[in-house]
């Protein structure tokens, strides 16, 4: 409590700036022939993989990665880890982001776009997305949620709107402070329930897959998936916290949190361990890992995800590499790469739809995403600059 | 049975936290899903085919479908390919597909189309269920409700829904067992009333694999003694007969369990939220540590502040 989160109010158009907009322009005209000349004309997907890069990236590894919010949010304010306070703010704004994105991404991943709505009418209870979609609007509206206190502490009796609109100042004040009272007294409420919400929805991208049990590949295919998917996404939580705050501190130019940061990895060893234990109980009860040595794509695919798990699991038990910014940085860097390749195979990599089929995502898809990234990245920047996310340099 | 669970689920699922008081009723595994013998259906005999796509052709004309192209097919493949088009599409519901036997040469000609299953599993999987079985056996699509997620593409074990990938506004297009266009006028499929060699037929469930059976046992020599579709995936409501010496995995129709696609996901969904005890269960638990932790905090005097979060 000793030290305030602050504004950074730093010069805002930097040469990064132009960087984003350039990617996230390209994005748009890329999004336009997918609105208006049909998915044929920009993506690679196919009758045999309907689902691509926008699927197992923006959506199924965007979820993975926002799991920083309910992590961190679970290890301060639920089991009391006040030491750490200073890493809920941003977490929460970029789970928030994450989500926002993942939105966004499913509106242009969906045929009937204007139809997103349904989900809301038209109930299909044996459908696994279709508590997937419940879990993350409900999700996301709770990050809103958690975001509040930041807006409100920055212009709570401070509205002071530019020209004409003065006149909504009081009304933006009065907001404000309802909101304030709103969120003070139900906000534990909140943090809780982000917390079950996102155990719902991390799983249930795990059960996703187990209807296709002719198509994904046996090393994937287990009823343990949604354990597993929620495993590795409580551990992938730690290690995006540390992956943005270095990254933050680097092009905000801050003094690097190393010290804060590595306290804080000790927990990825833990979650880390729980889920290789869980996996690897579950290969080795199915009899399957043979599979990952018969030379194919999938098989190779499988041996890296997992060493990108096992390296860092190993590496982050050493004190030593906890403290060094540079070694943190890489191990948390790792256990992203591995989350990811595991979403990747679980969603394109490990299905196997015949030697006819094969999918890599198209020039199109990757400059959507990237605008995605692009966005994602802006939306931060502004959050940071303009309302009180970081806290101020020790 | 099935669909009042379903509604139950329904309702528990809108009484949220109500429903989570009545814990009498036991975890329920997904129990397996009764054909209806008075769903049609239709028997596809592989040994009477004689490979002349007609079918194909009446189904174009009953769906108003556009041809497909496969000029230039033949240079890049090295060789003439007898299927034509190559694939299902949005644009070919049925499709008549030469297969040939490596060993003995057989060759055999087998549709393709929707399977019309008994426990669909794009039913299962779709989010809004803008896919649904019939009264009348097949499972309809409604494109109004759909939000072009994919999601049964990837359910199905035949890979059947199709997606307009070259439309601004795509949906999904499958067969539809004339639903609509000739079983609600008493007429049978299109495809099945223009075979000239009597190798699609038109008819109940039940009819068709008493059918399939009679011709098996008249011709022990001629046919499998299997019909594919009775038990596979739960059952389908498509069937069909192969040559003794020709396996129906050789005819791109794999050796499938005997139980349907969507057992797995839909009891772990349910057993997840049954009567919503499991969320609530974890949300108790996880209020009452920060319960804790707060209470303790508060003693210690350390607690307060207005940046809580």
């Amino acid at each position: 409590m000793s030290i305030k989160a602050a504004p950074l109010q730093q010069k805002f158009i930097t040469p990064n700036f132009w960087v984003l907009i350039f990617f996230m322009v390209s994005g748009a005209g890329f999004a336009y022939f997918r609105f208006f000349e049909g998915f044929g004309s920009v993506t690679n997907m196919s009758k045999a993989y309907p689902f691509g890069l926008w699927i197992a990236f923006d959506v199924a590894c965007g979820v993975a990665l926002a799991a920083g919010g309910f992590t961190t949010a679970a290890i301060v304010e639920i089991f009391g880890r006040e030491k750490y306070h200073a890493l809920v703010r941003p977490a929460i704004l970029t789970a928030f982001i994450g989500y926002f994105l993942v939105g966004l991404a499913v509106f242009f991943d969906l045929g009937k776009y204007y139809n997103i709505w349904h989900a809301l009418i038209y109930w299909n209870g044996t459908s696994v997305l279709f508590e997937v979609a419940w879990c993350v609007m409900l999700y996301l509206t709770v990050l809103g949620i958690e975001n509040i206190p930041n807006v409100v502490e920055q212009f709570s009796g401070r509205v002071n709107l530019p020209g004409p609109l003065s006149g909504f100042n009081r009304l933006g004040n009065w907001i404000l402070s309802k909101a304030d009272w709103f969120t003070k007294k139900t906000m534990a409420f909140f943090v809780i329930a982000g917390v079950v919400l996102s155990f719902g929805h991390q799983s249930s991208l795990g059960t996703m897959m187990l209807i296709a049990p002719y198509k994904l590949h046996d090393l994937w295919y287990t009823p343990m998936s949604p354990l597993l998917f929620l495993t590795s996404a409580v551990s992938v939580g730690p290690s995006m916290v540390i992956f943005e705050g270095t990254l933050a501190a680097k092009f905000f130019g801050r003094k690097p949190e190393t010290e804060l940061l590595g306290s804080f990895a000790k927990y990825i060893p833990l979650f880390l361990g729980t889920y290789l234990l869980l996996r690897f109980l579950d290969l080795a009860y199915r009899g399957v890992l043979a599979q990952a040595f018969d030379g194919s794509v999938a098989g190779y695919s499988f041996l890296l995800e997992i060493a990108l798990f096992v390296i860092p699991y190993f590496a982050l038990k050493s004190k030593n590499v906890r403290q060094s910014g540079t070694k943190l940085f890489l191990c948390a860097l790792s256990v992203i790469c591995a989350v990811v390749l595991n979403r990747f195979n679980v969603f394109l990599i490990g299905m196997d739809m015949g030697s006819n089929w094969n999918y890599f995502p198209s020039v199109g898809e990757f400059a959507v995403t990237f605008a995605f990234l692009a966005l994602g990245v802006m939306m931060y920047k502004i959050a940071v600059n303009y309302l009180p996310i970081l806290e101020e340099e020790h | 049975m099935e669909l009042n669970r379903r509604k139950f689920l329904k309702i528990g699922t809108a009484a949220g936290g109500a429903a989570a008081c009545s814990l009498s009723s036991p975890a329920l595994a997904r129990d397996e899903r009764e054909p209806d013998p008075n769903w049609y259906g239709m028997l596809n005999d592989s040994t009477r085919c004689i490979g002349c796509k007609a079918c194909q052709v009446a189904c174009k004309k009953e769906n108003k479908l556009p041809a497909e192209s496969t000029i230039g097919d033949e240079k890049a493949f090295g060789q003439a390919i007898y299927d034509s088009p190559r694939e299902l599409s949005e644009k070919t519901f049925t499709l008549i597909k030469m297969h040939q036997d490596e060993q003995t040469k057989e060759t055999t000609f087998v549709k393709q189309q929707c399977m019309h299953c008994v426990d669909p599993a794009c039913q299962s999987a779709c989010i809004v269920g803008a896919l649904k079985k019939q009264p009348d056996g097949s499972v309809k699509y409604d494109a109004g409700m759909c939000m072009g997620c994919r999601y049964c593409m990837v359910a199905c074990p035949f890979s059947i829904p199709q997606f307009e990938w070259h439309k601004a506004i795509p949906s999904i297009k499958k067969c539809t067992l004339c639903s609509e266009t000739r079983l609600s006028k008493g007429q049978p499929t299109a495809c099945s009333s223009a075979c000239p060699a009597g190798a699609i037929t038109f008819g109940k469930r039940e009819d068709l694999i008493k059918l399939a059976r009679k011709r098996i046992e008249a011709e022990p020599e001629r046919y499998l003694d299997h019909i594919y579709g009775e038990k596979e995936v739960g059952g389908t409501g498509v069937f069909y007969l192969t040559k003794p010496n020709v396996a129906f995995a050789g005819l791109g129709l794999q050796d499938f369990e005997y139980k349907a696609v969507s057992g797995l996901t839909e009891s772990i969904q349910h057993r997840i939220f049954q009567y919503f005890i499991p969320p609530i269960a974890v949300y108790s638990i996880l209020g009452g540590i920060m319960a804790y932790n707060q209470r303790r905090k508060k003693a210690a005097g350390k607690l307060g502040g207005d940046d809580e979060y």
